[in-house]
């Protein structure tokens, strides 16, 4: 019986979903051991009959988030996909200044009110709207994190993420430390998962994968703090991705 | 020795190089530091390095290695994956090669490690001698500026000759195929001496105590304040460990294709230092605290490793302490702290004798084995007959556990609860709480896993013949207990009085019903049980009171009676102490212990309490050893 | 016998954000037609708002999935045009070259995953796994092939890592340039093939013509998609910094994304229009490819926009081979420009796979954006979409309702659209 399988975004730039494309030869595989019957971005076909669901995106408005209830009462598991909708990413960045004040500098005197598509709320991240099962996180997802989750629910494990931070890959991949290039990097609190991908290529991590459950913020500031980097130039790094987590 | 002018120096790397069926490593720039990568061109060798981002290490004993292949699709297909590529590793210092040769003695040691071996002996090193000295090394101090032995050919680099000591057979070989050499001249070997001798001055710094007395240090000062102010700073991004070239720690996963079929079993470093090093599948982590892990590094290389192996598992080349973010990981600056301090609070740390028992196997490839019987015996816990596909007995001793497979999922480590007299097959109670143990739920007569062992001590049967026996189980502490108590009932006339104690959390917990009839229809045995709590409505006449409450109503002579004691951590504290207000003496108390377990074999570090591996000491151990160690309760 | 039809095709599959289709004929007479966008906005510009300029670029990269590579150039290029940067030969070299791999990356994924399986007659590319394998196969071949150019050169396709303000973190070595080169030939005779499949399948495609303007970026030498001035079919050319008198952004009520208009109610970007305006500078591989496909300029069926992009799919790659020799002929060094942070102004102009596309940013002396503006190319498509929806509605009036549907639906696939690009949200003061 194979498991029926679903993709659905939000409020994203459909990054995450690209990464199921570009699995290439694999998605033959993925989709041999997996029954896709929604997919909205490739599919025209469409079932509300599934068993897992991928959820893409944060959400903005009451429709999205009655969308997103319905989807959660079809599913039997329900995957957030990618920082979006994880954590909220680059989306909580508007969380910032009220709704009030975003919506009258965009659309300025234009007649919106009452208009459900305009009816915009601070963005939340999935959870914090519906139980979520099982995270892929990122921004965007690696596509072998992905490979993984499905290939665990398919023989029947529940998936577990890394909960050591990127130092660890980043070391094994033998990179020299973004701190000692004069820059600054997330990692030593950034949950690992990525291959450190980023100092892989010369740039500090911005930890959009989102912080370690237990993470060690007074530490970090101290290295922070060692290294000369402004308090300013440390929220906004940590405001990236996580704006207003807990811990710091 | 030989020599060596620089234009036959390159010609030997070069011919190394094109020589098809050889890798060679060597030392290169990367990004202003250096690494061992593999060479294209002799030129691009830097024997002038100071040091390498990582250590040697990574090839003998690669961050990510295939250590099986499989196929889930069928019952039961799994290979040792292996790697017989021949390499020729050019560059390592001499405090790379100490750590060599200490990596060596964990994976060739008592239980040989097949993968690490067959890189090993496919491995030529060539040593070269330190030219420039990084800040923060102090092999001066430890005298790891200099080695004699390990290295197949070392090598010291002037601007206008290069000096080449032949360390073995191989190596000499080496030279006589792909070099020109020439004799070394007495002006030569004079140099190549005086280059060592010179070096200790160059380390900036210096350690203020001998390296020998490091153990005698750190056994005294468990408890100085620099654990926790070091630690309030400690990331815990485990960089540490993973640069230093005497970790050798790993942890292992199951991984598989999305065809569902082709899978792979694979290790891949770990340390000490991440919080989830020493969780195990209940959820219990171990070494929970930062103060705890930071600390735990220190004792692992200055005491609990030199008392094993006896060297001491710091080579002073400076990777930890240059690359540590916080600035907190230098064992000298350590080390140099406790040397000076004067604890007044002296606390021994004991470790019991190293027991060695041989696994007459391969260590890592699992066995073929059936499910023959299957038994509920609560919602969670199960009991499974197993047999091995070859039909012989699993040849274990009570007490002692094994590693069961499920390919894709994992590996979990279970106890053995039946007796050995039992015949070819085996029985595992098993509770559901993890990945293996979820999926192994699901499986049916017929299917067919994956068995290694036996693993780890078992009870010491000879010491308990002769002697009362007050057996105390708790909860699922009964299923390895079983094996020893079924085994005294098979050899009731070596064992006098026999007591059997258990406690579980309700009715609805209990396990081993028929066996719990049959120890309490027996004559000579004494048989309680007790449950935590009960409901009313739970038919339960019994009993009801935590175990400790059954211990007191015992009648028993501590001068001849042992105590064997398994349940779960929270339990021995408490019957401990139950167990000593009736007079038994401490080394007449068994304990049995849990921890994470992974390899079995005592070279992923992940069951450790303090220096002991309860993989190997264990998981039975003598209370009167162990209570000591502040790890273990 | 005329009929009375009600469509709304809610969420339209096979293209990147959401949209509705709504179609109502009464007695033979099209009463409404009409294209909603629906997605939610994500109000980019409030959150570059106040952000230093070294954050500007990874935040707008995440307008988009498919054209981040794109939208980090325009990003860059627009900061380093208010900051005053030079960038080298080489990093212009190497961008192109980032560029090329997006386009073929999100050309071949639109062409063979969003609108093959329309022309094959299912509904989406999973089926055709079974009756096309090998046609199915190569297309993921040269999909794989893009992202590899990709990555090597961005670190990652979706959201790149390694394009940086003067310069790059990290450049490919010369060995894998090389590398890269022989793949890129071996995969021409890929395209060809593909190219051929389309070719044959040529006869799905609705015949309709709806003369309109084209914009685009245009040069003197290239075919233009890294820089160059604003080209129309209409008027001519345009310097980059007057992108507001083309674009004239308006708020409509049924669309969450705004549109735009220049010469006539509507214009049209992306590849077709770029096939239109730079037909004369398309390499020889490129050149064949369209002769293959039976194209010539200027073509005004918008369902083509989609053959458009497999020409420059083909032409991706041949002056990619180009760029790699000029790279190689000199070696590759890394160069990293100077970055010094002053107040100003900088507006740049990329051609990404849809279309044009325009950043705006403000930077004051200590290197904050006070105000940004982003003009995403779907947003320059909708009102060219709504109209050719109004004129080929009265056609499609007769026909079976499953007809006009997949009419319509291929009509807006045609254009390629990336709707949640498009709903970022525009024109912000602040101070």
């Amino acid at each position: 019986m194979k498991p029926k399988v679903a993709f659905f975004d939000f409020a994203s730039c459909e990054g995450c979903q690209l990464q199921v494309v570009n699995l290439e030869e694999k998605i033959l595989d993925l989709v041999d051991i997996v029954q896709v019957v929604s997919f909205r971005e490739a599919m025209k076909e469409h079932s509300d009959d599934y068993d897992i669901a991928f959820v893409e995106g944060s959400i903005m408005r009451p429709m999205d988030e009655e969308r997103l209830k319905n989807i959660r009462s079809n599913a039997r598991i329900l995957v957030a996909l990618g920082a979006c909708a994880c954590i909220g990413g680059v989306n909580k960045l508007r969380n910032k200044w009220s709704v009030a004040e975003v919506k009258a500098e965009v659309y300025g005197d234009a007649a919106i009110e009452g208009n459900p598509y305009f009816d915009v709320l601070p963005t939340r991240a999935v959870d914090e709207v519906v139980a979520v099962d099982a995270y892929i996180p990122g921004c965007p997802i690696n596509k072998n994190e992905l490979a993984k989750v499905v290939t665990s629910l398919a023989v029947g494990r529940k998936p577990t993420l890394p909960n050591y931070p990127v130092c660890v890959e980043c070391k094994k991949n033998e990179n020299v430390c973004v701190f000692e290039m004069g820059q600054f990097c997330l990692g030593p609190i950034t949950r690992a998962g990525c291959n450190s991908i980023c100092p892989n290529n010369g740039e500090g991590c911005d930890g959009c994968r989102g912080f370690l459950e237990d993470l060690r913020v007074n530490a970090m500031k101290d290295v922070l703090r060692r290294y000369s980097v402004s308090m300013d130039q440390m929220m906004k790094r940590f405001n990236l991705y996580n704006f207003k987590r807990e811990g710091y | 020795m030989r020599t060596m002018d620089p234009d036959s120096w390159k010609g030997f790397l070069d011919r190394l190089i094109e020589e098809p069926k050889l890798d060679v490593v060597g030392v290169k720039e990367k990004g202003g530091r250096f690494v061992f990568a593999p060479l294209d061109d002799a030129n691009e060798l830097r024997l002038d390095y100071d040091v390498t981002i990582l250590p040697p290490k990574k090839e003998l004993l690669p961050p990510n290695e295939d250590l099986l292949l499989f196929d889930i699709s069928k019952p039961f297909n799994v290979l040792a994956a292996h790697d017989d590529r021949k390499k020729v590793l050019v560059g390592v210092h001499p405090y790379d090669m100490i750590a060599i040769n200490m990596m060596d003695e964990v994976y060739l040691g008592t239980h040989v490690d097949d993968h690490y071996e067959s890189r090993r002996r496919n491995t030529l090193i060539i040593a070269s001698d330190i030219l420039n000295v990084p800040p923060k090394a102090f092999c001066g101090s430890l005298g790891t500026h200099r080695v004699e032995s390990g290295y197949d050919l070392l090598v010291t680099q002037f601007d206008d000759r290069y000096v080449v000591v032949e360390g073995t057979p191989e190596g000499a070989e080496l030279l006589e195929r792909f070099a020109e050499t020439k004799e070394a001249s007495d002006y030569d070997i004079e140099r190549v001496e005086k280059l060592r001798d010179e070096l200790p001055a160059r380390y900036e710094r210096q350690l203020l105590v001998d390296k020998y007395k490091w153990s005698e240090i750190l056994e005294e000062n468990y408890e100085h304040p620099i654990w926790e102010e070091n630690a309030r700073k400690c990331l815990t991004c485990g960089t540490c460990t993973l640069v230093c070239p005497t970790c050798v720690c790993y942890d292992v996963h199951d991984e598989v294709e999305l065809d569902l079929e082709r899978g792979k079993r694979t290790r891949t470093w770990d340390g000490c230092l991440l919080k989830e090093f020493t969780l195990v599948g209940s959820g219990e982590i171990f070494r929970e605290t930062p103060t705890n892990r930071y600390r735990h590094r220190y004792y692992r290389k200055g005491m609990y490793l030199p008392m094993r192996y006896g060297f001491v598992a710091c080579v002073g080349c400076g990777r930890c302490s240059t690359q540590c973010l916080a600035d907190i990981a230098d064992p000298l600056e350590v080390m140099n702290v406790l040397a000076s301090s004067s604890m007044e609070d002296k606390k021994k740390l004991p470790i019991p004798e190293v027991k060695v028992h041989g696994v007459k196997q391969e260590l890592l490839v699992p066995k073929a084995a059936e499910i023959i019987h299957k038994e509920h015996m609560t919602d969670i816990d199960t009991m499974y007959k197993i047999r091995l596909d070859s039909g012989q007995a699993l040849g274990h001793r009570p007490g002692q556990f094994i590693e069961l497979s499920i390919f894709g999922i994992g590996e979990a480590p279970i106890s053995i609860a039946s007796s050995p007299g039992t015949g070819p097959e085996f029985d595992l109670l098993v509770r559901k709480i993890g990945d293996v143990t979820s999926k192994l739920d699901t499986l049916a007569l017929g299917d067919k896993v994956g068995i290694r062992g036996p693993l780890g001590n078992g009870f010491n049967v000879e010491a308990l013949k002769g002697r009362n026996l007050l057996y105390i189980g708790g909860g699922c502490g009964l299923a390895p207990l079983r094996s020893l108590i079924n085994h005294s009932m098979e050899n009731r006339k070596e064992f006098k009085h026999i007591t059997i104690l258990y406690g579980c959390k309700d009715p609805s917990a209990l396990l081993f019903r028929n066996d719990m009839q049959s120890w309490g229809s027996m004559a000579d045995v004494d048989f309680k049980v007790t449950v935590d709590t009960c409901q009313s409505g739970d038919c339960w006449e019994g009993n009801v009171g935590v175990i400790t409450t059954l211990i007191p109503g015992v009648d028993i002579d501590p001068d001849t009676t042992m105590a064997i004691v398994v349940g779960p951590p929270v339990m021995y504290k408490y019957v401990i102490r139950e167990l000593k207000e009736k007079g038994l003496q401490d080394e007449n108390i068994i304990v049995s212990l849990e921890r994470r377990m992974k390899c079995g074999v005592g070279k992923c570090g992940h069951c450790q309490i303090n220096g002991v591996y309860v993989c190997l000491e264990g998981p039975v151990f003598n209370y009167a050893d162990i209570k000591e160690l502040p790890e273990a309760f | 016998m005329a009929m009375d039809v009600g469509i709304h095709i809610e969420h339209l599959t096979r293209v990147e954000g959401h949209g509705d289709i709504f179609f109502n004929s009464k007695e033979g007479k099209v009463e409404k037609v009409q294209w909603h966008v629906t997605e939610a906005p994500r109000f980019f510009e409030a959150m570059v708002r106040g952000k230093s300029y070294v954050h500007l670029q990874p935040i707008t990269s995440r307008i988009c999935g498919i054209c981040s590579i794109g939208h980090s150039l325009a990003s860059l290029k627009a900061t380093e045009a208010a900051l005053g940067v030079q960038v080298s030969e080489e990093t212009v070299l190497l961008r192109r070259l980032a560029l090329h791999g997006e386009n073929m990356q999100s050309h071949i994924l639109h062409i063979g995953y969003l609108v093959a399986p329309d022309l094959f007659g299912v509904g989406s590319v999973f089926p055709m796994v079974a009756t096309h394998k090998d046609a199915v196969l190569k297309i993921v071949g040269l999909h794989r092939l893009a992202n590899f150019m990709s990555d090597l050169v961005c670190g990652r396709t979706t959201h790149p890592i390694t394009l940086r303000l003067g310069g790059f973190s990290k450049v490919p070595a010369d060995r894998e340039l090389t590398d890269l080169k022989s793949r890129l030939e071996a995969a021409k005779p890929v395209i060809s093939e593909v190219a051929g499949l389309l070719a044959s399948v040529k006869g799905g495609i609705p015949d309709f013509n709806r003369e309109t303007e084209y914009v685009g970026l245009v040069d003197d030498k290239l075919y233009a998609l890294y820089d160059g001035a604003i080209g129309s079919t209409d008027t001519g050319e345009h310097p980059v910094n007057f992108y507001k008198s083309i674009t004239n952004e308006y708020v409509v009520p049924q669309s969450t994304a705004k549109y735009t208009k220049h010469s006539r109610d509507s214009y049209f970007v992306g590849a077709l229009a770029r096939f239109n305006l730079n037909e004369s500078k398309l390499s020889d591989f490129g050149r064949e490819t369209a002769e293959v496909l039976g194209m010539k300029a200027p073509i005004h069926n918008p369902f083509m926009n989609t053959y458009a992009q497999m020409v420059e799919v083909a032409d991706s790659v041949q002056d990619s081979i180009h760029i790699i020799d000029e790279l190689l002929a000199c070696g590759i060094k890394g160069d990293k420009a100077e970055v010094k942070v002053k107040a100003g102004r900088g507006i740049s102009a990329v051609e990404v796979p849809r279309g044009i596309l325009f950043h705006d940013y403000t930077i004051d002396s200590i290197g904050n954006c006070t105000k940004a503006n982003c003009i995403i190319p779907t947003n320059q498509n909708h009102a060219s979409i709504q109209q050719d929806m109004e004129a080929i509605g009265p056609s499609l009036v007769e026909r079976p309702e499953k007809d006009i549907e997949l009419t319509l639906e291929m009509l807006v696939r045609a254009y390629d659209p990336c709707i949640s690009c498009s709903t970022h949200y525009a024109k912000v003061h602040f101070v």
